[in-house]
Parts: structure tokens; C-alpha cells; sequence
């Protein structure tokens, strides 16, 4: 019996645990198993592989029972979920219902969460901006959360490295804000777009920029996508259903599948982490208890390194869960601040307009990406009477109209006639939002889920700064669109909760000091040094910025740190 | 029959068919499996009329060819709360009350050219003598019509045919066009 247990452990023993298989936890499987570790992924949802689980991928339109649409019944079931553009007929298999995974929320706070294989990595917008020094600066700079304990120096070359394999189709743009990477050739914006940029950079003196949105995309064919099996993007627009091109980044087309590849990784699906597991003599985590989704059993797994990419605020979830005599709050929790300080971006102001000009052009095809506004307020020093700034998406598509007057021959001559009508264009904010003590996570101290798992108790609001902003995006952009010579300007604050912009960010926060943060410069929590969190949770502060981008690039050199750290021992 | 007594009527069988779903005494069934709407062969059959009066045929197919009556019904089964059901099978069952009533005969008797007048007067609401009577009936019966005529616009356009040869969908367009010159003698296609 004692012998079987002994194998049964040396079993259940790697190199290094990863929970998560998205963004994040995708890369740290790439890096660990590419460099010969044995690593374990543990992810809580159904596997999802490339190309076989993408049921809707190649699907037109008409053979969607709904054309896309939610039947109500399902938008009764999942008033969370339903609120997110991707909850739609051709995805909705990849986001999590209501009722499968409740949460608690003290404020309203609409958690849009994707369990499998890749997790959100199949759903995002693929934006990838870099992070700049005037972000990492930002909280010295402004007195707001701790200092990163990083800059921009310390990640440029991992951007670099991370932007090689993933395929960034993106422009030079020299801007000091916005870092240029190492990119494809962009993607080309219309001209409605291009005539917005020439207006914006003349009207504001150059201090204003409109430029293609640098999007995780393969605009160029190359033997490293060759080699992951992906190629060009195809311009279908439809990425949310999984790519059968691996045209766009995700943990399905990519880092996963090379992890595999290389015999090292093992996959667990269906395997919810309960908690980290420290040892009081070693004084360091030694691994992990999982629960089977299904039947409910635990086991243990063993490494002597742990990467926690559960995504942002399940990191938390995890971290505040894993109790033990040392670390009675949750692990690396000496200073009461896990879960605290948790951010997010400000996306509830949008404005549109229309333009009558170029009016003998359209645009053909589907654009999987927008132009993008870089942040222009408050960059170089403090200017407005709010803290930080927002960045901007920028379309504009050529408006077809139809009408649908009447009945009979008429109608259908005049559906199957529309006429072009004026442009229609318009940009929605995505504002900085200042991590605070009492924005903040915890678990609920009676609830539970289905696998024992205590509940995670949301806190978190807008203030008046994300009011202000909000304010100044409209006025700004009223007046750039003015400039432009864009006319019926509207403006539209949705009032959405936090958390639709699927940017939660922090509660894990790296910083220089253990007193006043959780992570060190590394990402290794700075009392066990062993468990690394490298996914949004991690973030000192939010920036504009897509943050997807960053989270890789932070996670590959916490794993080079750690191999290194490994290799030592 | 007056009007009256032809809705009592109406009511009675359409309380049967709601008491009895499966008293079916012909061979002919409703074609298409709904979740939650109960519906007769003689309605599948008046709605198909409908939506190929809003919608006909010619060079072009029409709705009826397209088969965008039962795009109309799944949709009416699913996105429509049970409120609104309701209100669109009462509208549906009322029809050819008030179609008999304006016209002497039942909607699927007419003519093409005067189920055309009969349906663009229901759908303004412009033919009703007796307001006072059954104002929610009347409204339903525009409802009704209004809901048929919105989601067979919307299944006509997205129907395999429509997205094919005519304005055709290209699953993998390959390449976007960020500013090109309209051909201003081509039929724009709202799918390109």
C-alpha cells in the first residue's frame, strides 16, 4: 500500500504547476515545457483544441437557428453574461453561464469569464498595446497605489520576444507613449480612418495621434507561425468562434499545442484548483490540491514551482484560499493587502457621429481591428483635473440604407436596393481607473460553490475621477470630431458595471516593498518565493492599455527567472 | 355571423386547440417542431400566405419559396416573451376575422392584389370602423402583422439564397478593402 501511494506521488510530481490555461498560463506552459521542465496545466474547464472544438467556426450566417441572436429564455438564465457582445449564438459555448459559477457581488460588477482550454484567449479583442515608461511611472509620478517595481527597460525585450511568436500586425509609429514592437505589416485603416488621423495629428499639433490599433494578428506569413501550424489572417472577422487559420493569437492555436508538442506538458481539465499548499518546514509551497470538476474528489500535485494564471481575480480566489498555520489570510499575506486594490478600464462612454465625405468609396471585406487614439491627456505632466487619461478606439464604416416602408413588390425591390448613405463613425473610451485600498475582493465567509469553494465577494466601483474622465472624453472628442468635420455628434454613457470591459486587473499587486505589496519585481510572491503570479492580477496599476499583451510578456520573464532559479537547485 | 359571436366562436376553437393539442383528426401535421407556440396546420398555412403577400415572388424568389415562414415562427417561439406570444397568436387567430370582415372572405381566398390592400390596411390600422370594440384585439391583429413582417424582412435577407447569389456572405474574404471606389452601376451588397 505504502509502495502504491509512493508511485501514486512520484505521479503526481513535476518540474512546475501552472493553473490556467489562458492567456497567461499558456505562455508559462510554452516557456516551462519548451525549456525541458515537466509541467503540469491545471485547468478548471473542458479542454478546448484547436480547430476540432470550434463547432461554429465554419457556419454561415443562415445556419444559425437564431442569425446569431440569444433566445430569451437564455437571456433570462444569464443576465450577467448576456450583457457581453460575445455571448452571442456563435460563442456562447465558450463563456461561462450564471448559474454554473456564481460569484457575490457587494457592488454591481459583471464578470464575463471563459472556463476551457484557452480560456478568454479564444474571446478577446486582440489588441495589443505596450505599456510605457509614463504608465509605469504613473503611480510615483501621480501618488496613487505603490511604485512598479518595474519599467519599461525591464519588459521591453520580452514584449519583443513575446510580440515575435504571437504575430502583432501593427505600424512604426514612434511614439514615446506608445512603444513600437516588432511588428507584421498593420493592418490598413479605411479612409474615413486615415482622414481622422490627418485631421487630428494637423488640429493638435502632432501632440494627438490616431494609428492602426496593433492587434494580435498574422498579417505576413513566417516560419515561426509555420511552425505552430497558423498562418495570414483571412479578414473574416470572426475570431470569437476559434480561428481555423490561428490567424489571431490564442492559447488554442499556439502556445498550447507547442507546449504539447514537446512531450513535456500534461494537461488536467476538468480540475479546479482548490488551494496553494505550504509546507511550514520548508517554508514553501510544495503544491497544489485540485477537485475534480466532476466527481468531486481531491488530489494533491507536486512542484517545486507554481505559476498561478487562474485569471485575475480566481488568482485572488486561490491565493485568499490557501490557508495554512503561516499564512492564516491566504498565502504571501502578511500585510492584509491580497484582494485589495483591485482595478479595472473605464468603457462607458462612447460617441458617434457621421461624415459626408469620400462618399464615392466604401470598404470591402471584414477589418478585425480598429484605429486606436494613444493617450493623450495627462502624459508629460499633470494638465486636467483628473488623474491619468483614456485611450480610444476610432471606426467608421460606410452606412448602407434600407428601407423597409411598405409591403410587397415594393418592399423587396427597395431591401434588395439599398442605397449608401453617409459615414457613420464612432470611438469608445477606455479610461485608467486608480487602484484603491477598498476596491477590493474577498471570500464570502458562508457561501460556497458546489466544490466547497467559498464564493468571491466582488467590491468595486467607479469615482469621481472615472466621472471626470468620463466628462473630458466627451468634450475632447466632441471637439476633435468637430475639427474633423464629423456632424450629428452623439454622445452615450452605456452606465455599465465594471467588468464588461473584461480588463479586471490587481489584488496581487507587484511592488518593491513586502509591506505594501504582494509581488516583488519577479512576480514571486515576496513570502514564498516559490508561487509566481503573472496574470492581471499582478498589475500595480491599470494604464489604457489592452493589458493581455503585458501579461505575457511578464509571464515570460518570470519563467525565464524561475528556470534560472530552477537550473540553480 | 356577426362579429360577436364570430370572435366567441374563434374563442372556442382556439380554447380546443389549447385544451386538446394533440386532438388532430387529419394526416396532415404542422411542419415545423416549435418549444413553446401551439399551432395548427391552418395557421402554419395563413401565416406562409402572409409572408408571401409581404414578400413575393418574382425573378427574385420570394418568402414562400425561401420557406421564411418558419424563420418567422422559430423566432416568434424564442425571443418573444409569453405576453407577447400571446398577443401574437391572438393577433394571428383575429386576422382572417377581420380580413372576412373587410373583404367577405378568408385571407388565403383573395386575390394577390387584394390580400396586398387588405394586409397594408391591417398593418396601418387604418380600416377599423369600431374602435371602442376589442381595442387590444385590433392591436394585436397590427402587432401581429408588424412582428411577421419585421422577422420575415429579416430571414428573406439572411436566407441561404439571399446570401448566396445575390448579396453573397464570404466566410473567408481573405483580404479587406479600406477604400475602394464604388461601382455605382452594381447592386450594393450589404454583406460585402
Amino acid at each position: 500500500m505504502a509502495k502504491i501511494n509512493m508511485e501514486s506521488k512520484k505521479q503526481r510530481m513535476f518540474d512546475a504547476i501552472v493553473i490556467g490555461s489562458g492567456m497567461s498560463g499558456g505562455w508559462a506552459a510554452k516557456e516551462f515545457s519548451e525549456k525541458g521542465l515537466k509541467t503540469l496545466v491545471i485547468e478548471r474547464g473542458r479542454d478546448v483544441k484547436h480547430n476540432i472544438d470550434y463547432p461554429t467556426t465554419n457556419m454561415y450566417p443562415w445556419e444559425f437557428k437564431h442569425r446569431g441572436e440569444i433566445t430569451l429564455d437564455l437571456k433570462k438564465e444569464n443576465p450577467i453574461a448576456s450583457k457581453s457582445y460575445i455571448f452571442k449564438e456563435d460563442a456562447i459555448h465558450f463563456v461561462v453561464k450564471d448559474k454554473e459559477h456564481p460569484y457575490v457581488q457587494e457592488k454591481p460588477f459583471d464578470w464575463i469569464r471563459g472556463y476551457q482550454t484557452g480560456g478568454r484567449s479564444l474571446l478577446w479583442a486582440r489588441q495589443t498595446q505596450r505599456l510605457s515608461d509614463y504608465d509605469f511611472e504613473g503611480p510615483l509620478r501621480d501618488g496613487f497605489a505603490v511604485d512598479w517595481p518595474i519599467r519599461y527597460k525591464d519588459l521591453a525585450p520580452w514584449y519583443s520576444y513575446v510580440e515575435k511568436f504571437v504575430g502583432i500586425a501593427g505600424d512604426l509609429d514612434g511614439l514615446p507613449e506608445l512603444p513600437d514592437g516588432e511588428f507584421l505589416p498593420g493592418m490598413k485603416l479605411n479612409c474615413i480612418e486615415e482622414h481622422f488621423k490627418k485631421e487630428v495629428h494637423k488640429n493638435y499639433q502632432n501632440t494627438r495621434h490616431v494609428i492602426s490599433g496593433r492587434c494580435a494578428h498574422i498579417t505576413e506569413n513566417k516560419d515561426i507561425f509555420i511552425q505552430q501550424g497558423r498562418s495570414r489572417c483571412q479578414y473574416r472577422n470572426l475570431c470569437q468562434r476559434g480561428c481555423p487559420f490561428g490567424g489571431y493569437f490564442s492559447s488554442n492555436s499556439s502556445t498550447i499545442p507547442w507546449a504539447l508538442k514537446t512531450g513535456n506538458l500534461t494537461m488536467h481539465n476538468n480540475s479546479i484548483v482548490h488551494s496553494i499548499i505550504y509546507d511550514d518546514k520548508k517554508e514553501k509551497a510544495t503544491g497544489v490540491k485540485v477537485i475534480d470538476a466532476t466527481t468531486k474528489q481531491a488530489t494533491e500535485f507536486f512542484a517545486p514551482v507554481i505559476f498561478v494564471n487562474a485569471g485575475s481575480f480566481n488568482t485572488n480566489l486561490i491565493l485568499l484560499n490557501s490557508k495554512s498555520k503561516r499564512f492564516p489570510n491566504g498565502l504571501g499575506n502578511d500585510n492584509g493587502l491580497l484582494g485589495k486594490y483591485v482595478a479595472f478600464h473605464n468603457y462607458r462612454a462612447k460617441i458617434s457621429a457621421e461624415y459626408d465625405g469620400f462618399l464615392d468609396k466604401h470598404t470591402t471585406g471584414r477589418e478585425p481591428t480598429s484605429a486606436y487614439v494613444p493617450r493623450f491627456r495627462n502624459i508629460f505632466k499633470q494638465e486636467t483635473d483628473f488623474l491619468r487619461g483614456y485611450a480610444a478606439g476610432f471606426f467608421a464604416k460606410r452606412k448602407i440604407i434600407q428601407n423597409k416602408e411598405g409591403i410587397g413588390q415594393e418592399l423587396k425591390d427597395q431591401l434588395l436596393n439599398p442605397k449608401f448613405g453617409s459615414w457613420n463613425v464612432g470611438s469608445h473610451m477606455m479610461g485608467e481607473t486608480i487602484p484603491k485600498e477598498k476596491s477590493q475582493v474577498s471570500l464570502d465567509k458562508d457561501k460556497v460553490d458546489e466544490w466547497g469553494i467559498p464564493l468571491l465577494k466582488v467590491d468595486l466601483e467607479y469615482d469621481e475621477n472615472d466621472e471626470k474622465m468620463i466628462k473630458d472624453f466627451f468634450e475632447q472628442f466632441t471637439e476633435m470630431y468637430k475639427k474633423a468635420g464629423f456632424t450629428k455628434i452623439k454622445t452615450f454613457d452605456t452606465r455599465q458595471a465594471p467588468g464588461l470591459d473584461i480588463h479586471e486587473m490587481g489584488g496581487v499587486r507587484m511592488g518593491k516593498d513586502p509591506k505594501t505589496s504582494l509581488l516583488n519585481k519577479w512576480n514571486q510572491l515576496h513570502n514564498c518565493k516559490n508561487v509566481y503570479v503573472t496574470d492581471g492580477a499582478c498589475m500595480t496599476s491599470t494604464s489604457t492599455q489592452n493589458p493581455s499583451l503585458t501579461y505575457m510578456a511578464l509571464t515570460a520573464r518570470a519563467c525565464d527567472h524561475a528556470i534560472k532559479n530552477f537550473k540553480k537547485e | 355571423m356577426n362579429r360577436r359571436k364570430a370572435l366567441k366562436n374563434l374563442g372556442l376553437i382556439a380554447g380546443g386547440i389549447i385544451l386538446l393539442p394533440s386532438c388532430d383528426f387529419s394526416d396532415e401535421k404542422v411542419s415545423i417542431i416549435l418549444n413553446k407556440l401551439q399551432i395548427t396546420i391552418e395557421e402554419e398555412k395563413l401565416l406562409q400566405e402572409i409572408v408571401a403577400t409581404i414578400l413575393p415572388e418574382g425573378e427574385i424568389p420570394g418568402a414562400k419559396s425561401l420557406k421564411v415562414s418558419n424563420f418567422v415562427w422559430v423566432m416568434i417561439d424564442d425571443m418573444l416573451s409569453d405576453k407577447k406570444q400571446k398577443s401574437f397568436m391572438n393577433g394571428l387567430r383575429l386576422f382572417d376575422v377581420n380580413v372576412k370582415e373587410l373583404r367577405k372572405n378568408s385571407f388565403t381566398d383573395l386575390s394577390e392584389n387584394d390580400k396586398l390592400i387588405v394586409l397594408k390596411d391591417l398593418l396601418n390600422g387604418s380600416t377599423q370602423k369600431d374602435k371602442t370594440e376589442n381595442k387590444n384585439d385590433l392591436k394585436d391583429v397590427k402587432r401581429f402583422l408588424q412582428a411577421v413582417k419585421y422577422y420575415a424582412t429579416w430571414g428573406f435577407m439572411q436566407s441561404e439564397y439571399i446570401m448566396t447569389d445575390i448579396m453573397p456572405y464570404q466566410l473567408v474574404p481573405g483580404t479587406y478593402g479600406s477604400c475602394e471606389t464604388i461601382e455605382t452601376n452594381k447592386r450594393i451588397n450589404i454583406n460585402g
